[in-house]
């Protein structure tokens, strides 16, 4: 078949800094492809200048064989060009409808809204992908799979040519990546020339025909998926191999440091329980959405479970904690929390590195009290953490996302605490900074330190933990050493609801 | 060379203003650029400088206070009106502190715990307060200000006036509060990104609470100031420090949530309005011209900082 | 809904309570009482659910009421204070738009400029205002107070702008994407969000200067300070009918009922014999607490 798509020696500056020069990028209609790279190879960059979003400084974009040009979101769309980014894009004040139709909605003849004709067709474009929910419901009330299935329905509907998915299994359990893999596959059989960006070699495998790997901005290369494998895709994007991503466990773990006695998430559901001693990393693993994140987030306020206590270094602290001081108040008693969404709750983008570690040192600390003494503790932490930066006072928004996440990391351990709860610690960040931070972890717990960590990734719990807790239904499914666990276990834990380990 | 540029690009534009009306002036009346005559200048604006100082405290935080005009005239209100007969000097400075705390810890619960718009609590404060007054006064001016108020407002340390040097005192403790404490780093990251703020663990709506309770605080010091610094009690008088606050704030660099300006930036904002009373009056500027120059200078301010900024 | 209640709470109140309130004359008086903050609000809303605030709303009356008052022919005044609005609206967008001025400073230096500009051409009230302006407001058509169809014809152009057109459909979605922190969404839509909002400043001008028609009609001359608190009356008529600050969220019934409800209460308190001054303090601390109300997800201005 025919290219649909070339881009050809495409560069593009941001300042002084190149972020891809030369890149040439060809899709076939009908093809699943895979774009791959560490964070900042320059993936996203070139998928925002094929969808418009930014204009290259250099190169050129051939439609079918036509000269393209785009100078907006709206362009791409035009030309046939879809993107589900990893953001959510849709307007949740809005219903479905509205979020179909929104730019190009058909009118009546008075030149109002034709609202019959946009539920039709909204009907219409779900049932394609054999979903059905309300047209006119808002979109703030639909799940997370929901919503990306209805940015997917959006682009068939605009008759998209291309559709490229930017991380969509992000935030999707097993059941809802099965729904969307089988549309995906649907679409590509239609003719669709499909984008698919992911971290996730097994989804590589699974669903895409052909792989182009850049990295540092350039091309790596474009081949045929069949003719990879894990070991040399991996090599393809960093030159490393998986097995050294791990530190080895600990050989022996100490007293209790955290315990969960009897914490029931909502009401209805079982209580749970689960200690974490020192020198232990101990995961929360499971399907999207069972409890886990709920779990981690009731330690510190977040989340308000119906009642339980926790058990922190022998102290007891009842459930639930005040939304406003239990981030503090279990802070000060030595527990320390990492968020998930560096972005928007763990870090100060605009702030200097500095700043950002020391911030750790002063919870708890009066507000009139001196703020010095802290450029040790913040040198010691970029030199331990090889943070790549241009100086302690550079800005943080600055950093690629590896180095921004060693900051995140960096602020917990410059607090001194003795447990951390980590949510998705790897989140968006590249393999090679993957394994420093799976090391500084262990370096954490060797030094007495405890570690609760949640993930999506059941490779990475298994590989970084010691033992790990199944979550299901807001219940703990099973507890299993890591050194047992296998993906297809807790799958099946998970699946299960522990049902099949009794059996 | 770009380095220097951009350093150059992010030097706040009251410096710029405050050079230029500077030179204007010097260029204009040579005769009165002399330390009398400019320390009489700028003991008119002390009011407004120790105003800027709580506007620049809370805009770091992302929020902002135009409720002074309402705690100043309620303060002119009860010194001038011999609501106390014959109480001491020190009662009316504990009636002001205490009248712009209130206020400031009232506004800060309702924009961080109560998470109302700033701009709409501290603007009702204003409008409520100053309809107090109104009513209390009928709208008239109430009396006469007691004379030791005036004497203190004139006295000077040879061509520095009290006001003023008290206003720069006020001024370097402020900066040197922000430079050394937690509480000024806590500010830096609640204007950045309050969420990430409280995962830093920084208690946020308190420090919201405490930025406000300052500014009050400092409002009704340069309440105190305000008064003093006029013969009659007035229903008028310092209405608009709010509004300028905002506008020498933003001209000394400092934004909503981001702070380059500092402490020395809205202290020059401060000058540069003084520079411009003057030269207005000298131009003969009407009433609803200084307006339109007020109107137009917090907007190419603003403008100057939005572009920057982007 | 519970303004509605209230409302209606205040009517039946009112009604009983007093002699004078029920009568036609106070009802019709009422209703023009009502006219400017309503027309106002309407102008308001277009602004607010783009999560902006118009504050130079209350000195582009006063301005039009100058402008009406000149002492020149209405066929020039009336078109040239429409014109003259729309620029100020469209300048107050496109400081917030393309020169990234936030909404608040923006239209508060525009408060200034235009309250200067008004002083200068009118320093104190007085003038003439065009006798088709007056005969607008206070004539009657068929037996009817025209206020009656001012209030038709403002709603039904708000009704059809705000929730029957792809304008109003790209402002909610525009102040959706805004509440809800994503900046960029509804452009990646394809909406052309810099014009939408000037077109939303463009509008609230616009329905200001209406606002000062219907003023300049009924007090029959210009006035430099008629307009004061204007912004800030809106403002709280449009929280009031239950539109969140924050964008996204709000209904024109709501605003509607938010306006009828303040004229409603100054309606009450002047039968009441409240001094003015206490009236503002009324009405500032109703302000508070409407907005005390609206949970946002933010704090800050």
């Amino acid at each position: 078949m025919s290219t649909i798509i070339e881009m050809r020696g495409i560069s593009k500056s941001f300042g002084p800094v190149a972020a891809l020069s030369n890149v040439d990028f060809r899709l076939e209609p009908g093809s699943i492809h895979a774009l791959m790279g560490e964070n900042g190879a320059g993936k996203s960059t070139l998928m925002k200048i094929l969808a418009g979003v930014l204009r290259p400084t250099s190169g050129e974009i051939l439609l079918a064989g036509k000269p393209l040009s785009l100078s907006s979101p709206r362009d791409g769309l035009d030309a046939g060009i879809s993107v589900v980014f990893q953001e959510q894009s849709l307007l949740a004040n809005l219903t479905v409808a509205e979020n179909m139709f929104l730019g190009r909605e058909p009118r009546t003849r008075w030149g109002g809204i034709d609202y019959p004709t946009m539920r039709a067709k909204t009907r219409e474009a779900l049932a394609q992908l054999d979903l059905d929910f309300d047209p006119d419901r808002q979109v703030a009330e639909l799940g997370i799979a929901e919503r990306q299935f209805l940015e997917i329905a959006h682009g068939i509907h605009a008759n998209a040519r291309v559709m490229i998915l930017d991380e969509p299994t992000a935030a999707l359990n097993a059941a809802d990546v099965d729904v969307l893999n089988r549309n995906i596959r649907r679409l590509a059989s239609e003719g669709c020339a499909i984008v698919y960006v992911s971290h996730r070699l097994e989804e590589i495998f699974e669903l895409c025909d052909t792989v182009t790997v850049l990295k540092d901005g350039a091309l790596v290369g474009t081949r045929p998926v069949s003719e990879m494998n894990t070991a040399s895709l991996i090599a393809m994007m960093v030159g490393r191999e998986l097995s050294d991503m791990f530190p080895p466990r600990a050989d022996e773990t100490g007293a209790p440091m955290l315990g969960i006695e009897d914490m029931v998430l909502q009401p209805g559901a079982a209580a749970l329980n689960l200690t974490v001693n020192a020198g232990e990393i101990v995961a929360l693993a499971g399907l999207e959405g069972q409890g886990q994140s709920a779990i981690a987030r009731a330690l510190v306020g977040l989340h308000v479970p119906v009642s339980g206590h926790i058990h922190l270094k022998g102290q007891t602290v009842p459930l639930p904690l005040p939304r406003e001081s239990g981030l503090l108040k279990m802070h000060a008693a030595g527990l320390g929390f990492v968020p998930e969404d560096r972005k928007e709750e763990g870090l100060l983008l605009n702030l200097s590195v500095a700043q950002n570690i020391a911030l750790g040192r002063f919870a708890g600390v009066p507000a009139v009290a001196p703020a010095s003494g802290t450029r040790a503790v913040v040198q010691r932490m970029m030199d331990a953490m090889n943070i790549k930066a241009a100086g302690p006072r550079a800005r943080v928004g600055s950093l690629s996302g590896g180095n921004q996440q060693k900051v995140l990391f960096g602020r917990a351990l410059a607090a001194e605490m003795d447990v951390l709860v980590i949510e998705e610690p790897t989140r968006g960040v590249d393999v090679g900074a993957k394994a420093e931070i799976y090391g500084l972890l262990r370096d954490f717990t060797a030094a007495g330190g405890a570690v609760l960590v949640l993930s999506r990734e059941a490779l990475e719990l298994i590989g970084l933990a010691d033992r790990i807790y199944v979550i299901h239904d807001n219940a703990i499914a099973g507890e299993i050493a890591a050194t047992e666990a296998t993906e297809h276990k807790l799958l099946d834990m998970a699946l299960s609801g522990g049902k099949a380990e009794n059996a | 060379m770009t380095t220097v540029l951009r350093a150059a690009g992010r030097i706040p534009p009251a410096y710029l203003v405050f050079a230029a009306l500077l030179a204007f002036l010097m260029w204009e009346r040579p005769q009165m650029m002399n330390p009398n005559v400019l320390g009489i200048f700028l003991r008119q604006v002390a009011p407004l400088g120790i105003v800027v100082l709580a506007q620049l405290l809370v805009v770091r935080v992302g929020s902002i206070d135009l409720s002074g005009g309402g705690v100043i005239l309620l303060v002119n209100y009860i010194i001038s009106a011999n609501v106390l007969p014959n109480a001491p000097g020190i009662a009316f400075v504990a009636i002001a502190l205490g009248i712009g705390t209130v206020v400031g810890a009232f506004n800060g619960y309702m924009v961080a715990r109560r998470r109302v718009s700033a701009v709409i609590v501290t603007l009702a404060v204003s409008i409520i307060l100053v309809g107090f007054v109104q009513y209390l006064s009928s709208g008239s001016p109430p009396g006469d200000v007691p004379d030791y108020m005036n004497d203190l407002f004139d006295i000077r340390f040879g061509p520095v006036p009290a006001p003023v040097l008290f206003w720069v005192i006020l001024t370097t403790c402020l900066a040197a509060f922000l430079n050394l404490t937690v509480f000024g780093r806590r500010i830096e990251a609640i204007g950045d990104n309050s969420v990430a703020a409280h995962f830093a663990g920084v208690p946020v709506e308190r420090t919201v609470i405490l930025t406000h309770t300052l500014a009050g605080l400092l409002i009704g010091v340069a309440a105190l100031v305000q008064t003093a610094s006029i013969a009659v009690g007035s229903v008028r008088e310092g209405l608009d420090l709010p509004i300028l606050s905002v506008a020498a704030t933003i001209l000394g660099g400092v934004v909503f949530g981001r702070g380059q300006g500092g402490v020395w930036g809205p202290f020059f904002g401060v000058l540069s309005f003084a520079l411009l009373f003057v030269s207005m009056t000298i131009l003969g500027v009407s009433e609803p011209g200084r307006l339109i120059a007020q109107g137009l200078i917090i907007f190419a301010a603003a403008v100057i900082y939005g572009l920057r900024t982007r | 809904m519970l303004p509605l209640l209230v409302v209606i709470g205040i009517v039946t109140w009112l009604s009983i309570g007093t002699d004078e309130f029920a009568r036609p004359g106070n009802l019709s008086n009422l209703l023009a009482q009502a006219m400017p903050l309503l027309i106002a609000s309407i102008g308001q809303m277009f602004v607010i659910v783009v999560a902006g605030l118009d504050l130079s709303v209350g000195s582009v009356i006063s301005f039009s009421t100058a402008i009406l008052a000149l002492d020149a022919p209405g066929y020039l005044t009336f078109p040239a204070l429409f014109m003259l609005a729309a620029l100020i609206g469209a300048t107050n967008g496109i400081a917030v738009t393309r020169l990234n001025v936030h909404p608040i400073i923006a239209t508060l230096a525009m408060q200034y400029v235009v309250l200067g500009v008004t002083r200068l051409i009118r320093p104190v009230s007085g003038g003439t205002v065009p006798e088709f302006v007056i005969a607008s407001v206070q004539g009657s058509f068929l037996g009817v107070p025209m206020p009656v169809f001012w209030a038709i014809t403002v709603l039904a152009i708000g009704w059809k702008v705000l929730h029957a057109s792809r304008f109003g459909l790209h402002l909610f979605a525009i102040g959706g994407g805004m509440a809800s922190g994503q900046t960029s969404a509804a452009r990646n839509f394809g909406v052309p969000e810099t014009r939408i909002i000037i077109s939303a400043y463009v509008a609230s001008s616009l329905f200001a200067a209406l606002a000062g028609v219907f003023l300049a009609g009924r007090i029959v001359s210009g006035d430099p300070n008629v307009g004061m608190l204007f912004e800030l009356n809106s403002i709280t008529a449009v929280a009031l009918g239950g539109t969140q600050l924050s964008g996204g969220v709000g209904s024109l019934q709501g605003t509607a009922i938010g306006a009828f409800l303040l004229a409603l209460l100054s309606n009450g308190m002047n039968l009441a014999n409240v001094s003015p001054f206490i009236q503002t303090v009324v009405k500032g601390g109703l302000l508070l607490a409407v907005v005390s109300f609206q949970r946002r997800r933010k704090m800050g201005l």
